[in-house]
């Protein structure tokens, strides 16, 4: 490459990527140069500015047309940008989760290494919102996934934590083997990686036979990606990592790694499949084929996500199952493929973000205080600490998606999606069967907070990361529950997601 | 007044935020914030009241959300139905937060009921005034909660406890049916909009199957919210939170918010015989069925509970009959005379300290007030002429006589006879006769208790007035003004009803008399005609006990049966292979008893299966 096709290269428009990358270099040699006994917390706090600071940037972005660099791998689009903003909120709350961590176990050697190497895995995710190559799609994905194997493990010395990082390893490498096996069918096909001409190429597609491979290729690459977004059938590693990894690694891989997740399933499964012609130039594309393929994997994913959870005593692992349901209405989502698509997936994943990463704050106060994570532990919350207890109950109440919180709306919309065109009328009542299953196990919370009387009746401090996040949480929660349209209405006016996302 | 009709439900909520805040601080002064609110809310729905008599419905909407192409709004509507229902809820929420403030004297969490009060007393304004289904739906919901919040406030109470959540998920079970009805009518009309809904409707623009559909699945809503037949057995467990919560919840508010949505959506369901019918039968059989069980039961209150449902039956039978303006009217006298009763009962728990009517007896001289109050209740509930409950009980009776519907007459009759017999009942086992327990410190309840209980008293007495045979009937006229889908504003009907209505009930007070008051026949007559049916009876038809057999155990299995598959079955396949996991030591292994082997097996499976069907399917299934 030449300096002067080096200059005539739109840098500017990975300023984001660029924010992150530096700080990770100098949190780096700060960490190496700063003296042993100083807290490592102001570092967490210059990762939160860095992480602000990226997604200023991204939204300075929104409006403008589809940009790409270096032969289409990397672009700029609405869909970029949209779910490019929700990783950087989720990152920076998870951030604030971090900054608040004290354990008894000790990750306070490791505290500056938590950071970058955190802020590692988010730019991994960044890039996966903007490949537009199977190539860098994959580098995103394992820049985002080996940061996280070794942030489940960061507790070198807890066992628990040390079991979560193992078994995470190994099915993630199992899963992205699978994942990257159907995308070398897709190559072989199409001969191409960029995802686009992908498109191109196979909308022209005249050979039944390389349609039935690619039919192959699609599960294949859907069963691998299920990992990433902790769906059926491979969710089970999710209970067990989520349990064993310290509270803010568990935040992160249950909202910011599944946002992540979810924005590369769409990514390849829309472009290259809803292009993909299933018999001959012009025919059905074949991701309407495979609709009753994702809808199965929806409806076990909900089912047991939601019947599972019932039985569980530990609070996180609770959590586990729950994120796992929520995998599953947000596959209802997908698998309804109505224009409304996009904007359903969007606002649940910001609403899950804000009740997920709220609850994670109190869940990593409460198991702070008594050294476990047992449901039981929160009995009593609203005696000890009503400001927690209420923010807990708020939360809950979005989780399960009563109405009046972001939660409903985000239900609502995916339901009515799913009603929109071929209307899906099993999906729509295996969802509403398992929403109404999950308010057994959010009410159990319920009742052990509000409705059981305390073992001890010791207070909290709060610290201040948890309170922004508290704040944040309950506050968005509320808020977009009211007034929905404040996120629609950015939405219409800055992103085109549906024109762009096909574009050049 | 009426453009500001929209504050009424934001007192209470003023009101549930400031105890939330300064609760601890106010301690049992916080009350008088809560009367307040709560009367700023009924003097305003005063006014709006008046106001609606002389002028046209004001409905007021903006847009809130927009789905796909569709944009959905939210506002207020005040039309009769709404104006009526909104002094209905703010007068008897007013009333009972009056009373509580001596009811709940001494208890520590004293500002916290107050503040769920608030909350559910905001739920119920905004429920009745929301122009369309989706907003009715999200403050159907949230009244929900606030039931749960406050049935469960004894929660250290353990059966308050489990009387919480079973109201709770009991509900929710026919709020799904509501869900989905109201899910499908948008699909099919693209609007929630009540107005819209009924012109699509009118204009034929839905299926007669789907309108019965949907129709079916909203009265299933109704059917839990109103502890409708077979989803009756919260009410009476709900019994287990404080009596003034019973007056609030079970006697003019959440439960007839069931009745509300049916005739709300009354021009729905007046397109569908069979949906009439269907609600037409089940209150019906509610009505006969619940107060058969009501015959037998020794707790004051859950005699009564039982009786609301009987008397909500009767609602829906007017309803489902096409007596509109008898279920509406049914609905505002049984509001007054049952908070009535619920009040004076909850003045006798306070006084003698005891739920069970054996060990009660004797109250009436010194129960001066109460005693008397009680009386009137009773006499309204049981259908003695003159009195609100006759006026309306007659109007039901004359509408399932008009719809064509002689078994249901004959039923509803027949439990007319019953109301006044076990009402009849507890009032003599109660107040007079020799005192069967301690009765050493019984006292009249405090003016802020027995108030409220004369105001009520009051309007069990003259509320019947406003929709009579002799005067005239001027709130059915109102009620159906402008709006001929309703059905006429009175039924003429034959005056043999009325006289039969008279006699049954005359009937059954004579008979309580004859066992319970003079005792001239013994006690034991019903358990002499062969001791299963009392047992029967007094075990409610065996119903918990069926659901406890089948919905509880099936939901259970399900959970057992998948976790089952979860842990053990695929932990099976891979047993005695030595895990890597294990061997990073016995604690950490013991703690998770997942193998990371058995989640690729299950990963491979998964793929495996879905790639055969593919195959096998020739690649699309189409």
């Amino acid at each position: 490459m030449s300096a002067d096709t080096f200059q005539s290269i739109n840098w500017s428009i990975l300023t984001p990527e660029f924010i992150i990358l530096g700080v990770i270099a100098i949190l780096i040699l700060l960490d190496l140069f700063m003296p042993k006994t100083l807290s490592r917390k102001i570092l967490g706090w210059i990762g939160i500015a860095a992480i602000l600071a990226a997604l200023i940037f991204t939204l300075n972005m929104a409006g403008g047309p589809v940009r790409t660099i270096l032969d289409n791998t990397f672009r700029v689009d609405s869909f970029a940008i949209a779910f490019k903003s929700l990783l950087l909120v989720g990152a920076a709350l998870v951030m604030f989760l971090a900054t608040s961590y004290e354990t008894k176990a000790g990750l306070e050697r490791y505290e500056a290494e938590f950071y970058y190497i955190f802020l590692s895995a988010l730019l991994g995710a960044m890039v996966m919102t903007s490949s537009g190559d199977l190539i860098t799609l994959y580098v995103g994905l394992e820049l985002l996934s080996i940061p996280s194997y070794i942030l489940a493990g960061m507790r070198k010395f807890d066992s628990k934590s040390n079991e979560a990082a193992m078994k995470y390893v190994i099915s993630g490498g199992i899963s992205s083997a699978i994942a990257l096996f159907g995308m070398s069918y897709v190559y072989g096909i199409a001969g191409s990686t960029d995802l686009i001409e992908i498109a191109s190429k196979l909308s022209m597609l005249a050979d039944g036979q390389q349609a039935y491979l690619l039919g192959l290729a699609f599960l294949m690459i859907f069963v691998g990606l299920a990992f990433k977004i902790s769906a059926a059938p491979f969710h089970m590693w999710a209970p067990d990592v989520y349990q064993g990894a310290p509270t803010p690694v568990t935040a992160f891989l249950s909202v910011v790694s599944k946002t992540a997740g979810f924005v590369i399933v769409i990514r390849v499964l829309l472009t290259v499949f809803g292009a993909a012609a299933s018999n001959g130039p012009n025919s059905m594309p074949i991701i309407m084929n495979m609709q009753d393929y994702i809808a199965v994997i929806a409806g076990a994913t909900m089912i047991i996500g939601n019947v599972v959870a019932l039985k569980q005593s530990d609070i996180k692992r609770m959590f586990a199952y729950s994120s796992i349901a929520h995998a599953g209405y947000l596959l209802v989502a997908v698998t309804s493929l109505s224009a409304n698509m996009f904007y359903s997936i969007w606002f649940y994943l910001l609403a899950y973000l804000l009740m997920n990463l709220g609850a994670f704050a109190v869940i990593q106060v409460v198991s702070e205080k008594s050294g476990s994570t047992k449901i039981a532990d929160f009995a009593g919350l609203y005696r000890r600490s009503p400001v927690l207890a209420v923010a807990m109950g708020i939360l809950l109440i979005s989780l399960a998606g009563f109405p009046g919180t972001a939660g409903f709306i985000g239900k609502l919309n995916i339901f009515a999606g799913a009603f929109a065109g071929d209307p899906h009328y099993v999906l729509a009542s295996v969802m509403i069967a398992t929403t109404v299953v999950s308010y057994f196990y959010y009410f159990g919370v319920m009742t052990q907070m509000f409705f059981r009387p305390a073992e001890d009746e010791s207070k909290f401090n709060l610290p201040f990361g948890i309170i922004i996040v508290l704040i944040v949480a309950v506050a968005g929660s509320i808020l977009f529950g009211l007034m929905p349209n404040l996120a629609l209405d950015f939405m219409n006016n800055h992103l085109d997601i549906l024109n762009d996302f096909f574009g050049q | 007044m009426m453009e500001n009709a929209w504050l009424i439900p934001l007192f209470p909520l003023v009101s549930f935020v400031i105890l939330l805040l300064f609760g601890k601080r106010l301690k049992e002064a916080g009350a008088y914030v809560g009367i307040l609110m709560t009367l700023a809310s009924l003097v305003f729905s005063i006014l709006v009241l008046f106001e609606r008599f002389s002028e046209p419905s004001y409905i007021q909407k903006f847009e809130w959300l927009k789905i796909g192409d569709v944009s959905l709004t939210a506002g207020f509507e005040v039309n009769q139905l709404n104006a009526l229902m909104l002094f209905i809820v703010s007068l008897v929420s007013f009333l009972v937060h009056t009373y509580s403030k001596g009811y709940m004297h001494g208890d520590g969490r004293f500002p916290v009921f107050y503040a769920y009060l608030g909350l559910f007393t905001f739920a119920m304004l905004g429920l009745v005034i929301s122009p369309n289904l989706l907003q009715t739906y999200m403050f159907w919901e949230l009244v929900g909660l606030g039931s749960f919040l406050l049935i469960g406030f004894y929660f250290y109470k353990e059966e308050a406890k489990a009387a919480a959540k079973k109201a709770f998920i009991m509900t929710r079970i026919g709020d799904v049916g509501l869900f989905i009805g109201m899910i499908l009518l948008f699909w099919k009309t693209g609007s929630f909009e009540y107005s819209e809904i009924f012109s699509a409707v009118e204009a034929g623009g839905i299926s007669q199957t789907m309108i019965t559909l949907t129709a079916i699945l909203i009265f299933i809503g109704a059917v839990g919210k109103s502890g409708q037949f077979p989803l009756h057995t919260w009410l009476p467990d709900a019994m287990e939170g404080p009596t003034p919560v019973s007056a609030l919840i079970h006697a003019a508010t959440m439960v007839a918010a069931g009745v509300y949505l049916v005739a709300t959506m009354f021009p729905l369901f007046a397109a569908s015989k069979t949906a009439l019918l269907t609600v037409a039968t089940i209150g019906a059989f509610t009505a006969i069925f619940a107060a058969s069980i009501g015959l037998v039961q020794t707790d004051i209150k859950r005699v009564l509970a039982y009786s609301t449902v009987s008397q909500l039956g009767y609602m829906m039978l007017a309803l489902g009959s096409a007596g509109y303006v008898a279920g509406v009217f049914h609905l505002m006298t049984h509001a007054f005379f049952k908070a009535l009763l619920f009040l004076a009962a909850g003045s006798v728990i306070h006084a003698v300290h005891t739920q069970n009517i054996e060990e009660m007896g004797g109250l009436w001289k010194k129960l001066k007030w109460t005693a008397p109050l009680f009386l009137i209740g009773t006499l309204a509930i049981s259908g003695v002429p003159l009195l609100s409950g006759f006026f309306s009980k007659d109007e039901i009776l004359v509408a399932a006589w008009e719809g064509g519907h002689p078994i249901l007459f004959v039923l509803a009759l027949i439990a007319a006879f019953m109301t006044a017999f076990y009402m009849f009942r507890l009032f003599f086992m109660v107040f007079t006769g020799e005192a069967r327990g301690n009765q050493n410190h019984v006292h009249e309840s405090p003016g802020s208790m027995t108030l409220p209980m004369l105001v009520l008293g009051v309007l069990a007495i003259i509320s019947g007035y406003v929709n009579t045979p002799w005067f005239g009937s001027f709130l059915g006229d109102w009620l159906v003004d402008g709006n001929e889908k309703l059905g006429h504003g009175h039924m003429e009907g034959p005056i043999w009803i009325m006289i039969a209505a008279t006699v049954v009930s005359l009937a059954g007070i004579y008979l309580a008399w004859l066992i319970y008051g003079k005792r001239s026949v013994s006690r034991n007559w019903l358990s002499g005609s062969g001791d299963t049916l009392h047992t029967i009876l007094y075990n409610k038809y065996y119903v918990d006990e069926f659901y406890q057999m089948t919905v509880v155990a099936v939901t259970k299995g399900i959970s057992y049966f998948l976790r089952f598959i979860d842990v053990f079955l695929v932990g099976g396949i891979v047993k005695g292979v030595v895990g890597f996991v294990q061997g990073l030591g016995a604690t950490g292994s013991k703690l998770q008893n997942g193998q990371v082997q058995t989640y690729a097996a299950v990963a491979f499976v998964g793929l495996a299966i879905l790639t055969v069907i593919f195959a096998l399917t020739g690649g699309y299934l189409q």
